[in-house]
């Protein structure tokens, strides 16, 4: 049976996107299949990392009952080497759509939740996907609540910035706790990555604080920068470390050790 | 039934009726305590109830857990909740009639058995 991973953070800009993207085309090269869904609704760039001009429906579309899943997932499977399946579920990146799905009641985010969890006997179950990977807005927003609920496990992207790293705690105490959600860690933007006696500190550390295992640690890799988001790393540059790095996160997903 | 034929069936199913019927009286009067401490009737306690996400978050935690079981299979029975959340059925019974009279959930018959559900097509 397959999983849910929703990918969340307390602030913007802790790479969530970026883990999303290279974790599902990790996941797809091993040979999984996997659909990456853009539930970051206000701020849709899933679109432009995945160089995609016009879908035929939108997550957004799915979400407001117009239409059938299936219309609005892309088969980019042709882009990733081996058996593996990559569909991607983009949300609709036009001003009028943003405007909209920042002004829905709670009636319709209920009804959305309620879709989202329908994806699990739809896809999971019926179309034997592997992976469900939903890239979320970060805080706390009626969408990233929603696909938290729906997910199996939740990847939490943090940095070392320390707003980040207070409203991150608290979240795990008072959201996923609350959902009895099952959380890995993954710090990214780490300086100073590369002695053993740093990386057994920043593990201590994280234990300390946030009380949660550890999925990885990503240095802060200036090629990442320097892409400006052209890559996907997973696919283009298959002996990058960063590459390396999501692997072994895939891997540790895989094998469930996160609780 | 007559009492003649109550009598002839084994007591092992005498005892399952009754034990059935128990249950349909303690959710009755769950149901009445609950009004009784609010003092109001038929309408939900609280208008306009949906069960989003923040809404599940502002619960307390033993509600919440009962709700979240409901959002994630959809439609079920008290049996079916309490085989989740590993609870008896009578405390599952019992928190969500209460999340009924609240307003979050909708209660429908079907022949000896109730299922709850959170009415997501209604107004609104």
């Amino acid at each position: 049976m397959g999983k849910i991973i929703a990918v969340h953070s307390y602030k913007g800009g802790t790479g969530k996107t970026l883990l999303s993207v290279n974790l599902a085309a990790t996941f797809a090269k091993l040979g999984k299949r996997v659909c990456l869904f853009d539930l970051d609704f206000r701020a849709p760039s899933l679109f432009a990392i995945l160089k995609i001009d016009n879908a035929q429906c939108w997550l957004n579309d799915y979400l407001n009952g117009a239409c059938d899943i299936k219309k609005v997932m892309i088969d980019l499977s042709s882009k990733i080497p081996g058996s593996g399946k990559f569909f991607a579920a983009l949300a609709n990146p036009g001003t009028e759509a943003i405007r909209d799905m920042s002004a829905k009641d709670r009636k319709w985010e209920m009804r959305a939740l309620g879709r989202l969890l329908s994806l699990r006997n739809m896809l999971l179950n019926d179309q034997g996907f592997d992976y469900l990977i939903f890239d979320t807005s970060p805080g706390l927003q009626y969408s990233s609540i929603n696909a938290i609920v729906t997910a199996d496990f939740v990847v939490v992207a943090t940095t070392g910035d320390r707003s980040d790293v207070d409203g991150t705690r608290r979240m795990l105490r008072e959201l996923y706790n609350l959902f009895e959600k099952k959380t890995g860690l993954v710090i990214n933007k780490v300086l100073d990555s590369t002695s053993k006696s740093n990386l057994d500190e920043m593990n201590t550390k994280v234990k300390d604080v946030y009380h949660v295992p550890m999925l990885g640690l990503v240095p802060c890799f200036c090629e990442i920068l320097r892409a400006e988001g052209n890559l996907i790393f997973a696919q283009d540059k298959p002996n990058h470390p960063f590459t390396k790095i999501l692997e072994e996160i895939a891997k540790r997903i895989e094998a469930n050790q996160i609780n | 039934m007559t009492r003649e034929e109550l009598l002839s069936k084994k007591p092992l199913h005498v005892l399952e009726k009754i034990r059935e019927n128990l249950e349909r009286l303690n959710e009755k009067m769950e149901v009445m305590i609950e009004l009784q401490k609010h003092g109001r009737k038929e309408t939900p306690l609280i208008p306009d109830a949906s069960l989003d996400v923040m809404t599940l978050l502002s619960m307390p935690d033993h509600l919440r857990k009962t709700a979240m079981t409901i959002c994630r299979c959809g439609r079920a029975t008290a049996e079916e909740v309490a085989e989740q959340t590993s609870r008896a059925r009578a405390v599952e019974s019992a928190y969500l009639n209460q999340l009924v009279i609240m307003g979050y959930l909708k209660k429908e018959r079907k022949g000896r058995k109730a299922y709850f559900y959170a009415d997501r097509d209604g107004q609104g």
